[in-house]
């Protein structure tokens, strides 16, 4: 169990915890600089002469305008105006009142569960939900206390609605914007009055639960929204790195830039100095326009040292998976329940299979780039970032300067998906800004962007079953080969226990695996892979662990039913008994599962010959976070091995929706990332470097791909769950399970093609 | 210095002529509407209209825009009212966004020339446009409304489509 989400079950979020310390190799710790001048919160956000800011996240101006600040990063999941909605809710807002900025990296404006500024694991709603509850009821408290005064009524006759207080009785009214100009607020909560606040019930709920228009989605329908790739400061010039043929590990040995003083406008040619460790062996050419920057980088000469990563390639680090997963002390144990080699000595029928996913790579369709400005003391950075916290101690540490001195000014991200949790784009932007005095935007190339990913490691797991005579699962050993992207943060908190107490693992690359079937013998272990690790560092690509760790499971629960001769869905059905610890999440899954097949109408529905239907159903992101995600796969195979997708149809239970159209965007986009890394995506390494260099030869699913989506949304009004990746991880495996009940292929290896597809058929 | 006629005014610009027109948009014309996905013709997010067709502005030279009219995503509409804009809020369409000036200034080329086009027609017409967020199905539902919004006189777009 991660120790990052402990808190998350229970009881209401500790608004006081700031636990939470972010310590990288290069920087050390950063926390603390609320004395920063110029940091993007309430203060700055409205010039009205009076206004009233109940809470850090938002401030009413005096034209009764709301502005919700929020602290993480919005990059299409639209989680900026899902606070607003939250707030909006207990405040008594009107929804056209309601505006959004994002945050700095003020820690005041740190997610109040993690203590930090960092977007991922599809935690944003579950986390923020109670915060942005109470801050938006202080408001309306206050609201209401300082309307009663004015009015001089009781505060429990008033009623707040479309931001107006009224008192029926009296058909007295005021407006949010009128109390504000009145200058009468002057209640203020400690966080146990905060705590003590009795929020509304479910049925009370006139916001959470409708489909508002998503307030960022005007202007990204006119252009007018500003991603840190449009930033534009005075003076300031633009940056283009060369990056070596290697991923990491390289040094520059020289750099000729005789032809590059040709380009006009070229400034400089700066070698990056980079202590952070987030990249090697890079240059940035410097110059007055992107276009002559780019021209003076390919004009720049550099000679490498290749370093230790040279020779190595996608062979050579599946070969080193293979050759650490057979050896017996390798890794540390992530589930470890029963006696598994016991149980096998028992069982009727053992089975093994080996699964692999290849290397993939996010490619958010706005490039890395980054704006470094240094300004007296400050240096401040413009850039979309999914871990300011992390990020701002990256940016000090390539500029030899004290954390506290970096102000990171939020941008909207053109996707982030994982990627933009690093920093690595940071590093260029700070030293060319130091190294020429101005201010440099440094943009990398699709090339640069592909090649130097934090990449979805490639993975290699090796599962091991034992049935009983009657075909009941009673042992799985499971083992999960891969780079540690989150080991690589540095960070002890994001790591978790080994339960054979052989040090710190990275869950990141196991969760799932430790999934709410019943299996009374069960062991996972987490091997890391550090050839892998050091060739290609790799990063959270949405949905992480589970995208790998469900490929496996689910294909293997399959094989296990056919081995059974049991239908693939019952046989799930029955392992998902909810007895002992998956007691509640069994359940759901279960009943999400049936949804799915209900939906689809598996095993009613008689499909020709070279069809099939497969299900999978999954638990992601975490144990403790899990949304319940089933699908059901229809495709059609070929003779000739070719997959067509005619339908995917996804359940979800996600316990409470505060925006249902939303969930449903998130969830079919979810739906087609895994379609994507499960057909279309596939990145490979060769004398240490990348080989896929842009979208001609690394290809994410088009509209001409994409099959009929069916998504059906349960709401049991259990707390609300992440909706933006667990959806990718359910749809490799039922795909895989589909094409083998469509021609009897068993592909063990994403992506799939059709090679494969036609090698494993049956003759 | 060449003369660009943009959205309907007339603008030096100083920049080599082989530089891509993107940029020169971007950065010193300062309309940052009109994206950079991959320099290479393969993504669709710096699509434009040059002289009504859209174009992909990364892969057009500015000398060879010099004397057409040329159109971006601020100039699609006069107060972003376009029906395919109007469309795009309708349907919520957007998720990050990157992807959409590119997508809308794409699908407008199509529906000047053709009004009542049927899905396929749609997607063979957007194909080259890729949106990582996979937003391809609101992008043709929103395609297929503004196109029925603009065959109606009586404009519907102010019903918002059930959830
Ligand atoms: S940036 Fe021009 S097509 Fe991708
Ligand atoms: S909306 Fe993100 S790339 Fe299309």
């Amino acid at each position: 169990m991660n120790t990052h989400v402990k808190k998350i079950s229970g009881e209401p979020a500790d608004l006081s915890r700031r636990s939470f310390l972010v310590g990288t190799a290069a920087a050390g710790l950063a926390l603390g600089y609320s004395a920063v001048p110029g940091l993007l919160g309430a203060d700055q956000a409205l010039a009205a002469p009076a206004k009233f800011d109940p809470s850090v996240w938002y401030s009413i101006g005096s034209d009764g305008l709301v502005t919700v600040t929020c602290g993480k990063a919005d990059m299409g999941q639209h989680i900026a105006s899902t606070m607003a909605q939250i707030v909006s809710e207990e405040l008594g807002s009107s929804w056209k009142d309601m505006r959004v900025q994002l945050a700095s990296n003020d820690p005041k404006f740190n997610d109040p569960v993690l203590g930090a500024q960092i977007t991922g694991g599809s935690w944003s709603t579950m986390m923020n939900f109670d915060a942005m509850s109470r801050a938006g009821a202080a408001g309306r408290i206050a609201l209401t206390q300082a309307a009663a005064t004015i009015m001089g009524v009781p505060a429990g006759e008033l009623v707040v609605r479309d931001s107006t207080v009224s008192h029926p009785k009296s058909k007295k009214s005021m407006s949010f914007a009128d109390i504000v100009k009145s200058g009468k607020i002057t209640k203020t909560f400690t966080p146990d009055e905060l705590k003590a606040i009795k929020l509304k019930t479910p049925d009370q709920y006139t916001m959470v639960g409708v489909s508002v228009p998503q307030l960022d989605i005007p202007p990204k329908s006119n252009g007018t929204a500003k991603y840190g790739i449009d930033v534009n400061l005075p003076g300031m010039v633009y940056g283009a790195v060369v990056t070596p043929p290697v991923r990491f590990g390289a040094t520059v040995k020289s750099v000729d830039d005789s032809a590059a003083k040709k380009v006009p406008g070229f400034i400089k040619a700066v070698t990056l100095d980079d202590k952070t460790g987030s990249t090697t062996g890079w240059v940035v050419a410097v110059a007055n326009t992107y276009a002559n920057a780019k021209k003076a980088a390919g004009a720049l000469k550099v000679a490498y040292d290749g370093g230790p990563n040279a020779k190595l390639s996608s062979e050579s680090l599946l070969e080193e998976a293979k050759r650490l997963q057979k050896l017996d002390d390798s890794g540390q144990f992530f589930v470890k329940d029963g006696d598994t080699a016991a149980a096998f000595g028992t069982a009727a029928k053992v089975l093994e299979a080996e699964y692999t996913t290849s290397i993939n790579i996010h490619a958010p369709l706005e490039p890395m780039n980054a704006t470094a400005e240094f300004k007296g003391d400050i240096l401040n950075i413009y850039s979309g970032n999914q871990f300011a916290t992390r990020s701002g101690a990256i940016a000090a540490g390539a500029a030899g300067i004290d954390p506290k001195f970096v102000v990171m000014h939020q941008m909207w991200l053109g996707g982030g998906f994982g990627r933009r949790l690093d920093a690595d784009m940071m590093v260029p932007a700070v030293q060319a800004a130091k190294a020429v005095g101005k201010p440099v935007k440094v943009i990398y190339s699709r090339e640069n962007d592909m090649t130097m990913d934090y990449s979805r490691p490639l993975t290699f797991q090796k599962v091991k079953a034992g049935l009983d005579g009657d075909g009941k699962l009673i042992a799985l050993n499971h083992d999960v080969v891969s780079a540690w992207p989150t080991q690589r943060w540095g960070i002890p908190d994001f790591l978790s226990p080994s339960v054979d107490k052989k040090g710190p693992l990275d869950a990141f690359t196991v969760n799932g695996a430790d999934f709410f079937y019943s299996v009374p013998n069960h062991n996972v272990r987490a091997i890391k892979n550090e050839m892998a690790h050091n060739a290609t560092p790799s990063g959270q690509l949405r949905s992480v662990a589970p995208g790998w760790t469900f490929w496996a499971v689910e294909s293997m629960i399959d094989e296990l039913a056919h081995a059974a001769g049991k239908d693939p869905a019952e046989y799930r059905i029955s392992l998902l008994d909810g007895k002992g610890k998956n007691d509640g999440g069994a359940q759901r899954l279960r009943s999400t599962l049936l949804a799915a097949m209900g939906m689809a109408g598996y095993g009613t529905v008689k499909l020709p010959k070279g069809e099939g239907m497969g299900v999978a159903c999954v638990s992601s992101q975490e144990r403790a976070t899990a949304s319940w995600t089933a699908c059901v796969a229809h495709v059609a195979v070929s003779p000739s091995g070719e997959v067509k997708v005619k339908k995917l149809t996804v359940a979800t239970d996600v316990g409470m929706q505060v925006h249902p159209d939303n969930i449903r965007a998130q969830v079919e986009g979810a739906a087609l990332w895994g379609l994507s890394l499960a057909m279309y995506e596939k990145a490979t390494l060769k004398d240490g470097g990348i080989e896929q260099t842009n979208f001609d030869t690394y290809t994410p699913l088009r509209m001409s791909q994409m099959p009929e989506v069916a998504v059906n949304v349960i709401a049991n009004g259990e707390k609300p769950t992440g909706v933006g990746e667990p959806a990718v991880t359910v749809i490799a495996p039922a795909l895989g399970n589909a094409i083998f009940n469509a021609c009897g292929a068993r592909v063990r290896a994403l992506p799939i093609t059709a090679e494969a597809v036609k090698a494993s058929m049956k003759a | 210095m060449p003369n660009l006629n943009i959205n309907g005014r007339n603008m030096s610009v100083e920049a080599a002529g082989d530089t891509p027109l993107l940029w020169v948009i971007r950065e010193q014309l300062q309309m940052t509407g009109t994206k950079f996905g991959c320099g290479a013709g393969l993504c669709g997010a710096c699509t434009i209209h040059v002289n009504g067709e859209a174009v992909r502005s990364c892969q057009t030279p500015v000398s060879e825009a010099v004397g057409k009219k040329i159109t971006t995503i601020e100039g699609l509409s006069a107060k972003s009212d376009h029906p395919l804009q109007k469309a795009w809020i309708l349907e919520q369409v957007p998720q990050c966004g990157y992807c959409q000036s590119g997508q809308i200034m794409q699908a407008a080329s199509l529906l000047s020339k053709n009004s009542n086009p049927t899905k396929e027609e749609v997607v063979a017409h957007m194909d080259g446009n890729l949106c990582r967020c996979m937003t391809y199905s609101r992008i043709q539902k929103a395609i297929l409304r503004a196109a029925a919004d603009m065959r109606t006189a009586s404009n519907a777009g102010t019903e918002r489509r059930p959830t």
